[in-house]
């Protein structure tokens, strides 16, 4: 047992050490301090979901600069031409790293849907309700928010087609991001 | 495996909307398991394995397992580690304990899952995104998915592709809450119909409230030995592993996850875990099966592909009854997620200890899965249920 010995006095006989109490008299007031705390913490730009998109933070900036640009885009690896969804750095298929981007196309189809009702994460608390749902677009499918439509609005396989949102939040680039709305 | 491992006994905590810091669930817990199993002490742990998904962000905490070590005053001289795999983290660890037993390292390990959620109700957006953590956060959780809005979308897709109806759904919830009446520890503890759940508000449709597991607050523990302690201490109950397998398939993200109808990932671990078992036929050989019911539709499409039930006829097979207690393979008897509520890194370690407690005749007995069950199985996924992990258990060594 390597561990300190912690075990106490058992009796009032046992001997004690000089951290313990001996004068039997009450302890007087000790001095107080006050820990100033601010009343808020601002979102920060760490907490809220989307990444930093420029090329000093990710090496997928191009995703969004294509984006940016009003096209969807994702990578395509040059040996094996397998095509990722998220982009890549590296090939899952063939690891290998000689990735270009291709155009995606900007319509597909709707597989599932659902509507969030309840609470949402943070810096999404005052969107529900909202339609999120699954996007077919061919060589890839995508997770995405639908909007200009409520639940009972949408069926599976309706038509839907691209919406670029800019980011106006706590950081001064500009970053976006898509969803969909109904065709 | 050259070592048999066995679980000998646990315990766990009140689980619930707990007024408690996740250091003293844990030591609640960590207590109630050595009270449990005459002849181990703290001392005697030479490995110690706990599970928990995200103390970092519900209560600012990392390393986690010397925490624990340090909370039971255990001197781990072997194998030290927190497991993370999301919903299936009690599990991982579980399953860690028995390769470390199994490879002949240790004799006897303590596993423990542990899981605060619940911080003030003002802070739910918080809780909210650290489920949504879970997921791909730059491609799927920046969309808002969390569980009930990504698993809504598994039961849309299986009740147009397979006919299964809203009442199948709440017909499964109506089981497991209304079984989670008799578990004393369990979060919801009313019993429930069918007609309360399909009168409850559609969260993320076709998804109800009463179709959802809640935010719960637990631990849980078990002691697991090699074959050798177990009968040094002489048991008269042991829960043995005799299968234990996982799958991914490659996938995390939405694109890449096999289906938005069913999982092929459980379908493979659960062939993994019967062939190491010698499990033929799944339906006729396992007595008690703690399955992951995070959502109505995870238990029906799990009978599935777990081997109950036919691919899309899961909703059928709740609807006939033969998932009950006295149906051909009782499913979730402690009342599952739905019903004792779902602390992430504590529920795998519970499910096995329920399936002991079954084994050793040691619960309610409303409850209890009836002509003495003697083969046992533990079903978790995790995360964009990308990922499947099953353990099989027996009273009897292989």
């Amino acid at each position: 047992m390597t561990r300190p010995d912690h075990t106490g006095p058992k009796d009032a006989d046992a001997p004690t050490d000089d951290l313990l109490r001996t004068d039997g008299g009450e302890h007087s007031d000790p001095p107080r301090g006050t820990i100033t705390l601010p009343d808020e913490v601002e979102l920060p730009r760490l907490l809220d979901f989307y990444d930093l998109q420029d090329p000093e933070h990710t090496r997928i900036h191009e995703f969004y600069d294509n984006l940016r640009a009003g096209s969807l885009t994702t990578t395509q690896c040059t040996d094996c031409d397998a095509i990722h969804f998220p982009p890549r750095v590296v090939c899952p298929e063939c690891l290998s790293d000689d990735l270009t981007y291709t155009d995606l196309p900007h319509e597909g189809t709707l597989t599932s849907f659902t509507e969030v009702r309840g609470t949402a994460a943070i810096g999404m608390s005052d969107d529900p309700p909202f339609v999120v749902g699954v996007v077919d677009l061919g060589p890839v499918r995508l997770s995405a928010r639908v909007d200009n439509a409520t639940y009972d609005e949408l069926e599976t396989g309706d038509a839907v087609q691209l919406k670029v949102m800019d980011i106006d939040g706590p950081t001064e680039q500009d970053r976006v991001f898509y969803r969909f709305e109904p065709l | 495996m050259p070592h048999n491992a066995a679980i000998v006994g646990g315990g766990l905590t009140e689980w619930g909307e707990r007024d408690a810091t996740w250091k003293d669930l844990a030591q609640e817990a960590g207590k109630a398991t050595f009270d449990d199993v005459d002849g181990i002490e703290p001392a005697d742990v030479e490995g110690l394995f706990v599970g928990a998904v995200q103390p970092e962000r519900f209560a600012f905490q990392s390393h986690v397992a010397p925490m624990v070590a340090e909370l039971l005053g255990i001197d781990v001289n072997g194998m030290l580690a927190r497991t993370e795999l999301a919903c299936a983290s009690g599990q991982a660890a579980l399953r860690y304990a028995w390769l470390a037993i199994a490879a002949g390292q240790l004799d006897v390990a303590l596993v423990l899952g542990v899981e605060k959620m619940n911080i003030d109700r003002e802070h739910m957006p918080e809780i909210q995104s650290n489920m949504t953590n879970v997921l791909d956060r730059e491609f799927d959780g920046v969309n808002g998915l969390n569980g009930p809005s990504y698993f809504a979308q598994y039961a849309q897709r299986h009740m147009e592709e397979h006919g299964t109806t809203q009442e199948q759904l709440a017909m499964v919830s109506a089981k497991n809450k209304s079984l989670a009446a008799e578990t004393d520890f369990a979060h919801y503890r009313e019993h429930v119909d069918v007609d309360d759940v399909l009168d409850s508000y559609p969260i993320a449709p076709p998804l109800r409230l009463l179709d959802c597991s809640g935010i719960t607050d637990g631990a849980a523990g078990v002691l697991v030995v090699s074959e050798e302690k177990a009968a040094e201490l002489g048991v008269e109950t042991a829960a043995y592993i005799t299968g234990s397998g996982q799958s991914c398939m490659a996938s995390n993200s939405v694109n890449n996850i096999p289906s938005m109808t069913t999982w092929p990932q459980a379908r493979e671990a659960s062939q993994q875990a019967y062939e190491q078992a010698g499990i033929e036929d799944p339906l006729e050989e396992i007595d008690v099966a703690e399955v992951h019911d995070c959502f109505s539709i995870s238990e029906i499409i799990e009978y599935e592909q777990l081997g109950f039930a036919e691919e899309g006829e899961g909703g059928q097979f709740i609807e006939d009854g033969r998932s009950e207690l006295d149906g051909d393979v009782a499913v979730n008897p402690r009342g599952g997620l739905l019903g004792c509520g779902h602390p992430l890194g504590a529920t795998g370690v519970c499910q096995a200890l329920e399936v002991y407690r079954q084994f050793a005749g040691d619960v309610s007995s409303a409850r209890q899965v009836p002509d003495d069950p003697e083969t046992g199985l533990i079903h978790n996924l995790s995360g964009s249920a990308s990922v499947h992990s099953v353990m099989t258990l027996a009273r009897d060594p292989q």
